[in-house]
């Protein structure tokens, strides 16, 4: 490095260099100028410089100088190294990967690029490359651990745990007998782990066996060694052992369910479904009698049993587990027992037993056939239950009866407020739910809990601007939304989304789902430091988890949330034009809103200059004097104005259409937004694709069946095939159209028929029958909406429960009846029809419902939503300068 | 009702979901990465019958003058979730991972002033005492009790006289303890998030 520099500048070279690590640019910034002056084209020193310059957020500069560097001196390993670093700096990966590969053609031995080229390996899953450049680590310096263990991961990552194995061997037989010394204890602990683990990932169960226990005086982490050990019993098919093992755990801890679950797999009691034969259930119930005698502390022993015992046993031991619960007023109960409502006769059996409970209390004061006094909080916890199970079984009116008379009984306690909340939402009253909330919320402004579910609450009920206000109550910086941002606040997004949805605004909505999508990336990034540090820390089982977690991460449920909704915003674009799009929301609304709309709009424009000159001023004033950056970037786009200004909203889409095929390719949502999207594009071969994977999941489905119809309307619609590649795809649908069941030689109406035939008594079938009806022959539309109108709402029984039609559907009916087949007078007939139905919901104005005038919750009967302020936690009246900003800008934005 | 086990790396995103409906105090996915990659053993999950996160605590160990001692990052269970001891289970089962696998003299945590109910917990319940009163702590001005509780065995050994010799004391020298390296936004624990 600094090579051909006279002494005097190659050693202001190495201070570049040493300025660089230590983080102190201005010095190295003042040593790469006086070279400079000198050796105005030294390349390394341009490098150096550029390198320098990108840490203090001088990006273009930064780049120019790298690159003239390169030009400079071509042949200089440190300046491909540097450029290297600074596409790395930009999470160029691709890039920075082949800078290190120029690097290495010029000094092949280099350990530190050698290094840094594995980390981008590792991170962009380029395992053989991986394999290949630790390799090289290794035969460079063996007398590094670090290098023995980073072959054996990468060989582990790349498919070959047995491999991964010997080079741990082989590794060992390098390491003098009294390893390790005292100060790697933990280290040594976690890779003789990492080693056992190995062998039981490539099968070698006897093997890893031995290896755990030959080294059980060195493994300090117990319980990993407990157990790893009574899972290699298990795999070994020695259950006696197994069995001794997991009651020593269970001893330490009565209360891990994946104890219990190894333990029934030792008897051959385990079923995945939760199934049992009558003889099982018996030997279950011996076992567990015999466990609960045993683990006295634990609740899981007694809690396990109500899932496989049935009816009259089921009855005695519910109540058994039930009468200390609600004794001791344990609040979770009703969600403990959520799981057996979907059994089909337990539900009933609660129902029985609790109410008998209620009874008893309120008679005697005890429970049935007890003589012992119950505290008048177990009446209070009772009610509470039962709130919870009549809300579970959609009888509101029950619920909310008994919710409001536990209130009376006791009106203090928090929980019975967002109950009732919960049900208020349930029965589609969500003002009503957002207003309870707050009421709760209020009773206790310095759990965050309650602020939290309040503020979900009021974003359901599309109270955005009040929202966010709530919710910043308990963010730091005091400056609004950007630190739920900051903190990757993901439900927060989502909730807020949804709502800007809802209202129409989806530049905002989008922000909201593509900030979501923001979150993941960072999060995918996160990785990065981790691929040496682990290797250091030996924390091997846990990095190769993480690895791991890291390929899944895209399909955890907020990403995917996220992601349908965002392509739904644009499908919504791509359907309303620009130009019309904003004039379409706009004569919707009543006059005042367009009034609130329009000064919105005035106040928006006023705020994107504010953040645009203030961007300009951060910029100018680059970074301040104390040499940190203290000014946040200021968001160009804070109201997802440009993200809809999108040329090809369907080419965005699939950006994230192809997230969701690789990582929820089982969700059905994943294929109806895929034919969406392909429809639109008119790829017809992938939305045929999209057709074929609905109805493999779910043939039944409604979208899978309109999906199925649309798609052939369409595409049997268009004229003969003249293009090549028209003929092609009308061969390709040929050919497979016999695959499909639903068709065989049918006509669509007749495939509608049928449908219709198999599901007469669904409501929202009917409605996709009634919808292609219409769509295949427009003259029908009559008998379409008579079809709907005909559907009979009563009361089934299956799985016990009163399973009448839901809200959610009777809502999209409505939508189906005055948007789609555009019948205003059924609509309306519809509408008051499930009023009855569902009295407290707001959408059909139900009689019960927040929207009548003389409902408690009617909020024109307060001042503007948005007027007042909430009440701030802990008792903090005062508002600093910025949250004052804050309120007032959010006020005008109503 | 709530199975309390080790945390995985799957965990993470239910854990910080939890924290975030819970405290004010929160943390980006990376502080939560740095944990479980360097202290696998000490995160804990409370987890519900239906699958569900209900209460995690995110612990560490830190090395300062000598002494190999525990830290409790944060704790969180459900509002929900409460009566069922599920705080003093998570932390008893930390307390005794930083014990057995690290070795630790003791576990020290922060706790707002205003918060009588952890107080109650920490100093009733588990044992812990007030060590010193940080002033301001928080970031919005509150102050913090920085509590410590010794760990079995250790309860006779005063902070003072620590270093005299007392050759049974084994410390594992910067291994196990030591932090570092990894830049995470927040720093340490909540003290870094909130100093200006």
């Amino acid at each position: 490095m600094g090579a051909s520099l006279p002494p005097k500048e190659a050693n202001l070279f190495k201070l570049i260099v040493k300025s660089y690590e230590t983080k102190q640019y201005k010095k190295g910034l003042k040593a790469a100028d006086a070279i400079l002056k000198k050796f105005p084209s030294h390349g390394e020193t341009l490098s150096m410089k550029g390198l320098t310059l990108n840490c203090m957020d001088r990006k273009t500069e930064a780049y120019e100088l790298v690159r003239l560097g390169v030009k400079n001196d071509i042949k200089s390993h440190v300046c491909w190294h540097v450029f290297g670093l600074l596409y790395r700096s930009d999470r160029e990966y691709r890039e920075a990967i082949k800078c290190y590969r120029n690097a290495l053609r010029i000094d092949p031995e280099n350990l530190e690029i050698l290094r840094d080229l594995s980390l981008l390996q590792a991170q962009m899953r380029d395992l053989s490359g991986f394999v290949e450049t630790r390799q090289q680590l290794l035969s460079l310096k063996p007398n590094h651990r670090m290098n023995w263990i980073g072959f054996a991961v990468s060989q582990h990552l790349n498919s070959n745990a047995s491999k991964a194995v010997e080079i741990l061997e082989a590794f060992e037989g390098t390491l003098e007998d009294d390893y390790p010394p005292e100060n790697e204890i933990c280290e040594h602990t976690e890779m003789i782990l990492y080693k056992v683990s190995l062998l039981e990932e490539s099968g070698a169960f006897a093997k890893a066996l031995e290896e755990l226990h030959k080294n059980e005086s060195k493994i300090v982490d117990k319980l990993s060694y407990k157990e790893l050990e009574v899972s290699l019993l298990s795999k070994l098919g020695r259950p006696a052992e197994a069995d001794k093992l997991y009651r020593v755990l269970l001893s330490m801890n009565p209360d891990n369910y994946r104890y219990y679950e190894g333990l029934q797999k030792c008897f051959g009691l385990y079923s995945e479904s939760g199934q049992y034969s009558s003889d099982k259930i018996e030997k279950l119930s011996a076992l567990y009698q015999s466990l609960s005698e045993k683990y006295t502390r634990s609740s899981a022993v007694k809690r396990i049993p109500l899932d496989f015992l049935q009816d009259e046993s089921f009855k005695e031991a519910v109540a058994k587990y039930i009468k200390p619960l609600l004794t001791k007023g344990v609040p979770s109960l009703f969600s403990d027992l959520s799981s057996l409502y979907d059994h089909p006769r337990k539900p009933d059996i609660l129902e029985q037993v609790v109410v008998e409970m209620e009874q008893s209390i309120r008679a005697t004061g005890n429970y049935p056939g007890s003589d012992v006094k119950e505290p008048p909080s177990t009446l209070l916890w009772t009610l509470f239950f039962l709130a919870q199970h009549y809300d579970k079984r959609g009888q509101y009116d029950v619920a909310l009866g008994k919710i409001d008379e536990a209130i009376a009984h006791t009106p203090t306690v928090i929980d019975l407020y967002s109950v009732k909340s919960r049900i208020m939402k349930h029965a589609g009253d969500l003002t009503a739910a957002a207003a309870l909330a707050d009421e709760a919320r209020c009773m206790d402004l310095a759990d965050r809990y309650i602020n939290s579910e309040c503020v979900k609450r009021m974003l359901q009920a599309d109270q955005v601007t009040l929202a966010e206000k709530t919710a910043v109550l308990f963010t730091k910086e005091g400056d609004q939304i950007n630190n739920l941002h900051d903190m990757q606040c993901m439900w927060y997004d989502l909730a807020s989304g949804d709502s800007y949805f809802r209202q129409g605004d989806l530049g905002r909505a989008l922000k909201r789902f593509l900030a979501v999508e923001k979150h993941y990336t960072d999060i995918s990034e996160d990785q990065f430091d981790f691929h040496s540090y682990c290797l250091r820390k030996m924390t091997l089982r846990s990095y190769v988890d993480m690895l791991k977690f890291q390929d899944r991460l895209h399909s955890f449920p907020y990403f995917h949330k996220a992601a349908i909704r965002a392509i739904r915003c644009y499908l919504k674009l791509h359907d309303s034009p620009k130009s019309t799009a904003e004039e379409d929301g706009m004569s919707k609304m009543a006059p005042a809103q367009k009034k609130k709309m329009k000064k919105q709009k005035k106040a928006e424009e006023r705020a994107k200059k504010e953040a645009e000159s203030k961007s300009e001023e951060s910029t100018a004033g680059g970074v301040s004097k104390s040499g940190k950056k203290n000014v946040k970037p200021v968001d160009p786009d804070p109201h997802g104005q440009k993200l809809i200004q999108v040329e090809e909203p369907m080419a965005e889409a699939s950006k994230y259409l192809r997230l969701l095929q690789k990582h929820s390719p089982n969700s059905l949502e994943t294929h109806l937004v895929s034919f969406e999207v392909n429809m639109r594009k008119q790829k017809f071969l992938l939305a045929f694709q999209a057709v074929k994977q609905m109805l493999k999941l779910d043939a039944e489905n409604p979208d899978s069946h309109r999906s199925l119809i649309k798609f052939l309307l369409k595409t049997e619609s268009t004229s003969a095939p003249t293009t090549e590649a028209e003929k092609l795809r009308w061969s390709v649908l040929e050919a497979e159209r016999p695959s499909i069941s639903q068709l065989q030689n049918k006509s669509l109406t007749e495939v509608n028929e049928e449908f219709l035939g198999r599901h007469k008594d669904s409501l929202v079938h009917r409605a996709a029958y009634a919808e292609m009806l219409c769509l295949l022959n427009p003259s029908k539309k009559t008998e379409a909406i008579k079809i709907i109108e005909d559907s009979t709402n009563k009361v089934v029984q299956t799985n016990g429960a009163q399973i009448e039609w839901k809200l959610k559907d009777c809502i999209t009916v409505h939508k189906l009846l005055d948007t789609a087949l555009l019948d205003s007078e059924a609509a309306s007939r519809w509408k008051s029809r499930c009023a009855e139905y569902f009295p407290w919901s707001t959408y059909f104005e139900g009689k019960r419902s927040s929207v009548m005038p003389d409902s408690v919750y009617n909020t024109s009967r307060k001042t503007n939503e948005n007027g007042d302020t909430p009440n701030h936690p802990m008792g903090q009246t005062e508002l600093s300068d910025g949250q004052v900003e804050a309120f007032k800008s959010l006020s005008v934005s109503t | 009702m709530v199975c309390i086990r080790r945390a995985t790396v799957d965990d993470l995103l239910a854990m910080q979901a939890c924290n975030l409906m819970c405290l004010p105090e929160n943390y980006q996915m990376k502080y939560y990465l740095y944990h479980i990659l360097s202290w696998p053993q000490l995160l804990y999950v409370a987890e519900d019958y239906n699958g569900r996160i209900v209460g995690y605590v995110l612990s560490k160990m830190d090395e300062e003058s000598n002494e190999c001692h525990g830290h409790i990052t944060s704790l969180a269970v459900l509002r929900t979730h409460r009566k069922l001891g599920l705080a003093t289970k998570l932390m008893t089962a930390a307390q005794a991972a930083m014990e057995q696998v690290y070795e630790a003299e003791y576990v020290s945590l922060h706790v707002r002033r205003s918060n009588r109910a952890a107080f109650h917990l920490y100093t009733e319940t588990l044992g812990y005492k007030i060590h010193d009163v940080e002033a301001k702590y928080y970031a919005d001005g509150e102050d913090a009790y920085d509590m410590r509780k010794y760990l079995k065995g250790k309860q006779n050994h005063q902070h003072s006289s620590h270093g005299h010799g007392h050759g049974h004391h084994h410390h594992h020298g910067g291994g196990c303890c030591s932090g570092d390296a990894i830049e995470t936004t927040q720093a340490e624990d909540a003290k870094a998030t909130t100093s200006k």
